[in-house]
């Protein structure tokens, strides 16, 4: 198995960005979620805010797909709404919110099986000059470690990322994208430590050599 | 230390030399193939890490709580006041009660499906209301039941998020 040492290093930049957006301490998120929980919808808003990114990344990257993106982090907003009244805070509010948009979009990856839809819609979104990937791969925030990768490599990463067996893929999105320690990882999927940390290895593994062979047969480049 | 182990060693850190032992840099300064292997994993890494941040969509929030307001306008009710009347700490003929209580609503809102099963031995009594404003077919509907079924019976208490419903035990 996995040398004893865990996986541990530096996370991709979008975890570091990731973090920033957050505006709310711990004690007003509970306010919130107390009030949101009595039908406070206004404050339910406020959660909205403060999670939207990270679920619409985390679901984006799932799916491949940014307009089918928006409905399932919609509808994820909107289930947590009408479960949390069941929420008890055994797992942090975040991870709760995870696991509900995880699963819906799990669900879009099953039905795409089913009906044999192509699981990453590449061409059409990508290549419209009003489309959602233009406004979010030139949604650049600053700092020093932004986006660096040419269009090209990006495309290639993302279907790299895509084409991971979907248990690989939500660890590797969760753990080097959205920068979740393996603890919050573990709550999310509901599997053991030693689980999140086996699949995050082969996952590594896995889209090394795939976006290996792409560099080696020239489709992609390395910037250093 | 075999090929293996280095390997082992290399997806840890991305290939990081910072990060590996001496005996692991020991092993790449005499082993090429090794040495490739961290150089492409430092390269995957960086490939990685040229993905932008991804933002939601403008007037996400907005979005969501348009419907939420639709929805309680409409049928959400009934859905909303079973589960707030149920936690689990209460008695069960508190729980029984709110579910009636619910159910009621439920039918005078008259879009909310319920579905109660009676219970063999000492299982549990489901009840299911879908706040969607339409009644879902009988095969989303068992579908949804299987789902909370499992999620049950693999954690205590699970939220499935899938369904508003409400479960109590005789
Ligand atoms: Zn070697």
């Amino acid at each position: 198995m996995l040398p004893a040492g865990s996986l541990n290093n530096r996370r991709g930049v979008a975890s570091t960005r990731m973090a920033k957006a957050a505006t709310l301490s711990q004690a007003e998120i509970e306010r919130f979620v107390e009030r949101a929980k009595r039908g406070d919808r206004r404050a339910f808003g406020r959660l909205v805010d403060e999670y939207k990114d990270k679920i619409y990344s985390y679901v984006s990257r799932m799916l491949g797909d940014p307009y089918e993106a928006e409905d399932v982090t919609q509808e994820a907003f909107v289930r947590a709404y009408r479960s949390l009244p069941r929420f008890r805070g055994a797992a942090s509010f975040h991870t709760w919110l995870y696991r509900i948009a995880g699963n819906l979009a799990i669900d879009v990856v099953r039905r795409r099986k089913r009906n044999d839809v192509s699981a990453f819609s590449l061409d059409e979104p990508l290549e419209s000059d009003d489309g959602e990937y233009e406004r979010e791969i030139a949604d650049d925030t600053g700092g020093p470690e932004d986006a660096t990768g040419t269009r090209e490599t990006q495309l290639a990463v993302r279907r790299a990322i895509m084409d991971l067996p979907e248990k690989l893929r939500d660890v590797m999105i969760l753990y080097e994208l959205q920068g979740e320690t393996y603890e919050d990882i573990a709550e999310i999927l509901d599997v053991p430590l030693g689980t999140v940390k086996s699949r995050l290895f082969n996952a590594r593994n896995q889209l090394k050599e795939r976006l290996q062979s792409l560099v080696e047969a020239g489709e992609i480049e390395v910037e250093q | 230390m075999t090929c293996v182990e280095v390997r082992e060693n290399l997806v840890i850190c991305w290939g990081d030399a910072d990060e590996l032992s001496a005996e692991v840099l020991a092993h790449l300064a005499e082993c090429e193939a090794c040495r490739l292997e961290a150089m492409l994993l430092r390269e995957t890494r960086i490939m990685l890490r040229s993905l932008p941040d991804e933002q939601a969509p403008v007037g996400l929030t907005e979005g969501v709580l348009a419907r939420l307001a639709d929805e309680e306008a409409q049928v959400g009710l009934p859905g909303r006041v079973a589960a707030w009347f149920v936690p689990q700490d209460q008695p069960a003929w508190a729980r029984a009660a709110a579910v009636g209580v619910a159910l009621a609503l439920a039918v005078a809102g008259g879009s909310v499906l319920y579905h109660g099963q009676q219970p063999a031995g000492n299982e549990p009594e489901t009840v299911v209301a879908t706040t969607q404003g339409q009644v879902p077919g009988q095969a989303e509907y068992d579908e949804l039941l299987l789902r909370h079924r499992a999620l049950e019976a693999s954690q205590a208490l699970a939220d499935d998020p899938g369904v508003t419903l409400v479960t109590y035990y005789r």
